[in-house]
């Protein structure tokens, strides 16, 4: 209790600070707020406004639960220019006004996080897929936050460490082409993806695509164990993990790698290696569309597939669990869900200490969860597209500019900013 | 009690009729969703057919209903024993075949629906449909090269050639082998017309570097209608009716290209081809003389901007008919295309010679055309004669705009904002005329009369020349200037007016507007710099403008995050 009083008379002085700071000659007379409840037209831009205000250096602030999870930013000329391009909607404050909503954060389930440096973004995908085929790439181009593709060469190269931020999408990391070999076996865009793998592995003297994609996976848990931030969606989530799981195992069919699943690769899979999951069961069925148990849905299964439902974003203290708050900032609080290779994470085979930040009422499983592993953190989000909860391959790309208040997308964006926090928030 | 006697009246003749047709028995318990007792039922008809006379349709009856009812069981295999059982003893039944493809396929059992495969072959040598239901499950399972082996096999073996035609030209058109896939479709086309659609669809996918092997397969000797029909449909789809005309046009007169010309006719239309349209009815009236073609083509013709064609087909169209039809039906397509070419006089007399067989309500509808006739024409007194002949219509539009002409602006402005039709020239005059408070300004009525005339050269030297001296209505005369200088093609032009709008009435009304075009002009000309700047200088000076969501679209679309799909 002393401690938590400690806590908020030290938050009431560095907000003193801040707010002497503005009064001072030359500072800024005003602020923007950027309002990110009903009355931001364009939520998904808000981002990109906000990521700007941290770029050039400016400083900006995520108040969370406050509208939405607003911005504040500097009443710079370039952000106004911005915010009318992008039909961002911003709210010039006045300095007494700041000192009001300070207030008001002071008082209820409410903080201020300062953002101060933009983070180096990477997107793990093909240098020559068009970017119409992935959630991330989708809204980071439309929020206009900058980004680089990487690919396996990258990762073996040892680059990753200069990102702050990788994103994985639907990539299987198993080296098992998400088992779309059975569908899709003899169509060209298929075969294309498989000789690109085939000649990377051999490239880097692996033996096949399952030895190449356990290399990228190990490399990425090196970059999250040395304090890189990752978000991952749809099948790179699960792939990721069992991938890791089975450095030394082989869970893949002779398809992929020549050899027969391990007659005990269940029992022998080291999870304390993998971020997320334990203890999951893996698919040993070159006919069965699925890797493992971990996912709620099974949505290429016909015969186990669940319907979709939709899912609920917990309530964090912004003070003591400012990560986990401001990961689920948004708008609305119960999102439609939407298919995926992995949709939902089954509730049996989360490991203890994972936070769960969303899930379906009544569902045995989750839909988004968050944890830390080494110096870094992770984030999964379960689903393919959030506009397109049904897309199969070959589907249309989403526009996003039909969905400027997309909810669900909202939850990407949020992963791209929180790694810009000024320090490593305590969890509780 | 006597609820109890009636139930049990009702109850017994339906177990009556339940033990007498097994068949019934089965569907209800599907249709009450009693499963387990429909697969119980079904097992038994089969059992029954299988024994008793060995009954097609009754074993197809039951085969089906089982693969439905287990399906609905979770036990998708159950139907694989039972299927064998059928097969020993009708080893060609094509729907038993067909549940064993289906099941085999779905449980992803390939090495047995291969055997599957064989064996039906082996049954019925000389049949396709075995090669048929095996390359459709394929394709199914996505094994599209697999499919287009055994296809290639099927050519081999089966001597009716175009047995396997659809699937061949599926598979080609997916695989992206368009001049096989248009020869495929071809052939299966002509045996089977029913596929005509698919083969649309099928084809309508083809890149633009192989659509001229489509036209070459599709319009080879002989011509045949269907495929004709097919091609024609493809042209359109890729935007160019005429071509699509050009195909059909050949195909050999009788019944059936009748009915396909017209519904061309009628799809040109839809699309605003209008000359397109004009062509094909003028070709079904040459090919068969009804005044009904005529008329429509008179009708495609004036809406293609060809008045001369159109008076020269409604002509034909009032062959034979009696004055009174003429009055009725073609007369105010006559006056309008009379009208267009300025011959006012020719047009007031055709309308006094057919007046006896007009009521009140067509002489009022003819008056506006007429009217526009006379202003054509150049001879605004006229047009006022007639326009007061018709005084009874209270036609606010017509007097407006001959107040406008005459300069009198009080008047036009009270007559006009209560106009009912609001078409771009009268939206242009209102947005003039509400700019400026003089009463009167012969200048300005002369050069509305100017774009009446069609003398839009004119009109446009006009409208620029009155910003000078109508200053406070300036913005709007250029702006009206540039549109019809866009109009007319003059690009030059209209960009020299939307850039006086910007440069010297910077707080006007129509600078967003002006702003817009300088910015697609801009893109057109490939400057990206400076289509950006104006965009730009759109959304941050003008954000509560109506043309922003355009112009944020399209400077979205301009950095490239736009979808191609939806560019």
């Amino acid at each position: 209790m002393i401690t938590r009083c400690l806590q908020r008379l030290a938050r009431v002085v560095v907000a003193s600070v801040g707010l002497v700071a503005l009064l001072a000659p030359g500072a800024m007379a005003q602020s923007l707020l950027v309002p990110m409840d009903d009355a931001q037209r364009n939520h998904l831009k808000a981002y990109g406004l906000a990521f700007q205000a941290i770029k050039s250096t400016q400083r900006a602030e995520w108040l969370l639960n406050y509208r939405g999870g607003a911005f504040l930013l500097p009443d710079a000329a370039d952000l106004r220019r911005r915010a009318a391009l992008d039909g961002v909607t911003v709210e010039p404050i006045a300095d007494r006004d700041v000192v009001r909503i300070r207030s008001e954060i002071a008082g209820g389930n409410m903080d201020a996080v300062v953002l101060e440096r933009a983070p180096r973004v990477a997107i793990y995908r093909p240098k020559d897929q068009p970017p119409w085929d992935d959630a991330v790439t989708l809204a980071l181009t439309y929020a206009g936050i900058d980004f680089e593709s990487i690919w396996d060469d990258e990762i073996l190269n040892g680059d990753l460490s200069k990102y702050d931020w990788v994103h994985l999408h639907h990539e299987d990391f198993t080296g098992q082409f998400n088992k779309l070999y059975l569908a899709y076996r003899d169509a060209p865009w298929f075969i294309a993806q498989r000789q690109r793998d085939e000649a990377t592995a051999a490239r880097f003297k692996l033996p096949h695509v399952p030895a190449l994609k356990k290399s990228v996976a190990d490399g990425i848990r090196t970059f999250v164990e040395k304090g890189g931030f990752l978000f991952a969606m749809c099948g790179a989530t699960e792939s990721l993990d069992l991938a890791m799981a089975a450095f030394t195992v082989d869970i893949t069919g002779p398809f992929s790698d020549g050899t027969p699943v391990d007659s005990d690769a269940d029992a022998r899979l080291d999870w304390p290696r993998s971020f997320a999951f334990r203890n999951a069961r893996i698919e040993p069925s070159p006919y069965v569309n699925a890797l493992s148990d971990i996912d709620g849905h099974q949505v290429n299964v016909p015969a186990r597939r669940q319907p979709l439902g939709s899912f609920s974003l917990f309530d964090f203290s912004a003070k003591l669990d400012p990560v986990a708050a401001m990961l689920v900032q948004n708008h609305r609080t119960n999102i439609p869900d939407f298919f995926g290779v992995t949709t939902s994470f089954n509730k049996g085979v989360l490991k203890p200490g994972v936070t769960v930040l969303a899930s379906e009422e009544g569902a045995p499983w989750v839909k988004y969860i968050h944890g830390d592993f080494g110096q870094g953190s992770w984030t999964f989000l379960g689903g393919h597209d959030p506009e397109d909860p049904q897309h199969a391959i070959g589907s249309a790309p989403t526009d996003l500019s039909m969905h400027p208040n997309s909810p669900a997308y909202r939850l990407i964006l949020n992963n791209v900013l929180f790694p810009a926090a000024k320090k490593k928030p305590r969890k509780t | 009690m006597a609820a109890a006697v009636i139930g049990a009246c009702v109850v017994v003749p339906l177990q009556a009729a339940a033990a007498q047709d097994p068949v019934s028995e089965a569907i209800a318990h599907e249709d009450a969703r009693r499963f387990g007792q429909a697969a119980t039922a079904y097992r038994a008809l089969l059992t029954r057919a299988l024994s008793g006379g060995d009954d097609g349709d009754q074993i197809a009856l039951a085969l089906l209903g089982l693969e439905r009812v287990w399906h609905e069981l979770a036990l998708r295999d159950s139907i694989v024993p039972v299927v064998d059982e059928v097969l020993l003893r009708r080893p060609a039944d094509p729907v038993a075949r067909s549940i064993q493809f289906r099941a085999l396929s779905t449980a992803s059992r390939e090495a047995e629906l291969r055997a599957a495969f064989v064996s039906w072959r082996r049954a019925a040598p000389d049949d396709a449909s075995p090669w048929r239901e095996y390359v459709r499950t394929l394709m199914s399972m996505g094994r599209t090269l697999l499919a287009d082996s055994v296809l290639a096999d099927a050519a081999r073996v089966l001597t009716g050639k175009n047995a396997l035609a659809g699937e061949v030209a599926q598979i080609a058109a997916t695989l992206d082998r368009w001049n096989d896939a248009a020869l495929a479709w071809r052939a299966a086309i002509e045996d089977m017309p029913w596929m005509e659609m698919a083969a649309t669809f099928s084809l309508q996918r083809a890149p633009e570097t192989a659509r001229d092997s489509v036209r070459t397969a599709l319009s080879a000797a002989p011509i045949a209608l269907v495929p004709r029909r097919v091609l024609a449909a493809l042209e359109t789809g890729w935007g160019d009716p005429r071509r699509g005309w050009a195909a059909l046009a050949e195909a050999r007169t009788d019944d059936s290209s009748t009915v396909a010309w017209k519904e061309f006719a009628e799809r040109a239309e839809a699309m605003n081809s209008w000359s397109v349209a004009r062509d094909v009815w003028s070709a079904l009236y040459e090919r068969s003389p009804d005044p009904a073609f005529a008329e429509r083509a008179a009708e495609a013709s004036l809406a293609a901007g060809d008045a001369e064609g159109a008076l020269r087909y409604a002509e034909r169209a009032a062959r034979g008919r009696s004055p009174a039809s003429r009055a009725t039906s073609l007369l105010r397509l006559e006056v309008r295309a009379l009208g267009e070419l300025g011959r006012a006089e020719e047009a007031a007399k055709r309308v006094a010679s057919l007046d006896q067989y007009l009521d009140n309500a067509q002489r009022a509808e003819l008056a506006r055309p007429l009217v526009g006739a006379w202003l054509r024409s150049g001879n605004v007194e006229r047009a006022r004669e007639v326009a007061s002949r018709a005084g009874d219509l209270d036609d606010d539009e017509v007097i407006g705009w001959l107040a406008l002409y005459d300069g009198d602006l009080t008047e036009a402005r009270k007559r006009l904002v209560r106009a009912t039709t609001r078409d771009a020239s009268l939206t242009d005059a209102l947005a003039v005329l509400a700019r400026t408070k003089i009463p009167a300004h012969t200048g300005l009525g002369a050069a509305f009369l100017a774009l009446a005339r069609r003398d839009s050269a004119n009109a446009v030297v006009r409208f620029a020349g009155l910003a000078d001296s109508l200053p406070d209505a300036a913005p709007a005369l250029l702006a009206t200037a540039a549109r019809v200088s866009t109009a007319l093609g003059t690009t030059t032009d209209a960009v020299r007016y939307w850039t006086r709008i910007v440069s010297q009435h910077a707080n006007a009304p129509e600078v967003p507007e002006a702003l817009l075009e300088l910015a697609r002009a801009a893109v057109r000309a490939s400057d990206t710099a400076t289509a950006t700047a104006r965009y730009e200088t759109l959304l941050i000076d003008h954000p509560g403008s109506a043309m922003v969501p355009q112009a944020r679209r399209e400077l979205e679309r301009l950095r490239g995050r736009v979808p191609e799909e939806y560019q």
